[in-house]
């Protein structure tokens, strides 16, 4: 078939003229096989007469012009004239295919409409006036010839079929350049399309090439999780992190990894927590792992349609910062120790010299003495405050809770604070509502602390006036703490910045009033370590009040 | 004249042991200052203080073994143990000890408190 195929096929590449092309090849096959059939039959017969002569000489003409034309119509550029040759090859053939009367008005008229509706596809639609002109011209030319009148019907009708074929071959050319439009617009997109895919298969790829060398190249171990919480990435630094090659860890549990016995259960629990209730808004957990100190963090994957698909942990090396850290509050402890012991000797000999413990002094000695007690004292409030700080940003500041009294809260208080609001003229006081517990379950010596720098805190900034304790419960669960002034109040914008460490040294206010700035901090830190909150209203010259609301703990 | 009452101090820090036995001093006791944990073990076994000033915080010794060893002589029943620490958790002690007082420790204070202590 391939054979027959190439034979007929001629590799041009305007479409139009391989299909003629094609279409005469098959015609000039079909003609051959029926000169050669005519031939053999001739033969076959055995009749020899001057009409048979005759078959044979035109049936081997016939095929020596299929070949010639054959042969033209594979050479390049002369498809056209091949398709001519044939067609008047065939307009001879039809023309002594008969008598010359059957030929002019007879039976073989209708032999030349073969040609004509053939131009119509051989050459183009137009070419079948050409040859019905053609025929009409040979019949009436025979008819002249033979001297009769010419058949003016088939005159006509030759007319009628070219316009016919011309019809019909014009809409097949419309539709075939349609198609082949539509198809060249096909070709068009899918090659388009091919190109987009190939792209996008690309860059993908890159993308994925990307996110790979990332993965590879960052310092913080990385697992991810897929949305049965098994491990589907791993990166290389958790590998060398744990020891452990991750495309062993590819497929697991998180609980099952290997190096996870190597986690004290507490810090097991916290992580696997961690995981199951993934947010990324929540602080992370700090685990000790081997040597490493990591601080971990676990985010869930949301698709577009708010599916979870998995789960993401970044473990990041904190070694070194704990590190820090621990130098840092060890640091501090020993500086807070090493200063703390000579501020109390000198508090100790000032007050011994002044409790005339070596002889009466003058009222100048007396009122120094008093003035290097109080610089003392304020020394040593800072380096507490310090110490306390070091502490709670270490981690280390653990409540020590039994029961109390709350008056013994109160008058502790009182017995610090009420020489100071008097030396400023401010009033001091302190209700306890109906319906306070007469003992609460807590850290009695961190309560007055929170007391303690809250009032300090008022006292400093209120001049005139004074500033009111307040303590009840507003419902069995829960006991407040309030502490009113009437100072200068907190801007709005300052508010958020009050709790913060240092956070009000940058106020030039705060320079007059003195203190470093840790008060606030150290309550809202012993607040948050005892579970409760902190709030504070104000408004500038309308005095502040801070609410402290505290859960009450049955031991 | 009444008979002279002793008061120890037992405490490392020379300055605080000063100040210590000055308050005592002026309470009207005969002191004996003792800096060393370990020393302190053995003096307690030759004298019969009416008030002890106790750090916690000692070499060799620390101040709640020595507290053990006085609550469990019945010789030094008697004595009134203040205890003197900077460590404000401390103040549970205070079932045991007579006293506990937080450093820093105002030397009014101490005085005023072992005077009403002879």
């Amino acid at each position: 078939m391939s054979f027959l195929n190439q034979i007929l096929t001629v590799p041009v590449t305007d479409p139009d003229g391989a299909r003629r092309r094609r279409l005469l090849n098959i015609l000039l096959l079909g003609v051959s096989v029926i000169s050669i059939a005519v031939i053999f039959i001739v033969l076959a017969i055995n009749q020899s007469s001057q009409d048979m002569s005759i078959l044979i000489y035109g049936s081997l003409a016939t095929l020596g012009g299929t070949v010639l034309i054959y042969l033209i119509n594979r050479s390049r550029n002369s498809g056209f004239i091949a398709s001519h040759l044939f067609l008047i090859l065939l307009m001879v053939v039809m023309t002594f295919s008969d008598s010359p009367e059957q030929v002019a008005t007879g039976r073989a008229l209708f032999a030349f409409t073969i040609p004509i509706i053939m131009a119509s596809v051989l050459v183009g639609a137009r070419a079948s006036f050409v040859y019905a002109a053609f025929g009409d011209l040979i019949i009436i030319g025979i008819a002249l010839w033979l001297r009769i009148e010419p058949n003016f019907p088939a005159v006509l009708g030759f007319l009628l079929v070219a316009l016919i074929s011309w019809l019909s071959a014009r809409s097949l050319e419309q539709v075939l350049n349609e198609l082949r439009l539509m198809n060249r617009d096909l070709d068009q997109r899918v090659a388009q399309q091919t190109l987009d895919l190939t792209k996008a298969l690309t860059r993908e790829r890159e993308e994925a090439g990307r996110i790979h060398a990332i993965l590879e190249g960052i310092a913080d171990g990385v697992l991810v999780f897929d949305n049965r919480d098994q491990v589907i990435i791993a990166n290389a630094a958790l590998g060398r992190y744990l020891g452990t090659p991750p495309e062993e860890m590819i497929g697991q549990h998180f609980a099952d990894l290997n190096r996870l016995s190597e986690l004290t259960p507490k810090s097991k629990q916290e992580v696997l927590d961690l995981f199951n209730t993934p947010d990324q808004y929540k602080s992370n957990v700090r685990v000790k792992w081997d040597k490493y100190t990591f601080s971990v963090n676990a985010s869930r994957v949301i698709d577009n349609d708010g599916e979870l698909i998995g789960k993401v942990a970044v473990f990041r090396d904190f070694t070194h910062e704990a590190e820090v850290e621990d130098l840092k509050s060890i640091f501090l402890a020993t500086v807070s120790h090493e200063l703390r012991t000579p501020l109390s000797a000198i508090l100790g000999y000032s007050e011994m010299l002044k409790e005339q413990a070596f002889g009466a002094l003058t009222e100048k000695q007396n009122s120094t003495m008093i003035r290097i007690m109080n610089n003392t004292r304020r020394l040593l409030a800072i380096v507490n405050d310090l110490l306390d700080q070091a502490q709670i940003e270490a981690g280390r500041m653990r409540l020590i809770q039994r029961q109390f009294q709350v008056q013994d809260l109160v008058e502790g208080l009182h017995g610090v604070m009420d020489q100071i609001a008097e030396d400023k003229g401010l009033t001091l006081a302190t209700q306890v509502e109906v319906g306070m517990p007469e003992t609460l379950y807590g850290d009695p010596d961190r309560l007055q602390q929170v007391l303690v720098n809250l009032v300090t805190n008022a006292i400093k900034f209120t001049d005139t006036g004074g500033i009111w304790i307040r303590l009840f419960t507003p419902d069995p669960s829960c006991w407040v703490i309030e502490v009113k002034d009437t100072g200068i109040g907190i801007a709005l914008e300052q508010q958020s910045k009050i709790f913060e460490p240092f956070g009000q040294i940058e106020d030039l206010a705060t320079r007059e009033h003195g203190g470093i700035g840790l008060g606030l901090t150290i309550v809202k830190n012993l607040v948050i370590l005892m579970d409760g909150e902190i709030r504070l209203d104000s408004q500038p010259g309308h005095g502040t009040t801070f609410t402290v609301n505290l859960p009450i703990k049955q031991s | 004249m009444e008979p002279s009452q002793l008061a120890l101090i037992i405490e490392d820090d020379e300055d605080l042991a000063i100040i210590f036995t000055e308050a005592l001093r002026l309470a009207g006791f005969e002191t004996k200052t003792i800096r060393d944990g370990q020393v302190a073990m053995e003096e307690l076994d030759g004298c019969q203080p009416t008030v002890i000033v106790l750090d916690l915080h000692l070499p060799h010794v620390n101040g709640l073994e020595i507290l053990a060893k006085i609550r469990a002589d019945e010789r030094l029943k008697s004595a009134k143990v203040i205890i003197a620490t900077a460590d404000p958790r401390m103040s549970d002690l205070a079932e045991e000890a007579d006293f506990v007082l937080i450093k820093p420790i105002s030397f009014a204070q101490l005085r005023d408190l072992s005077a009403r202590l002879r």
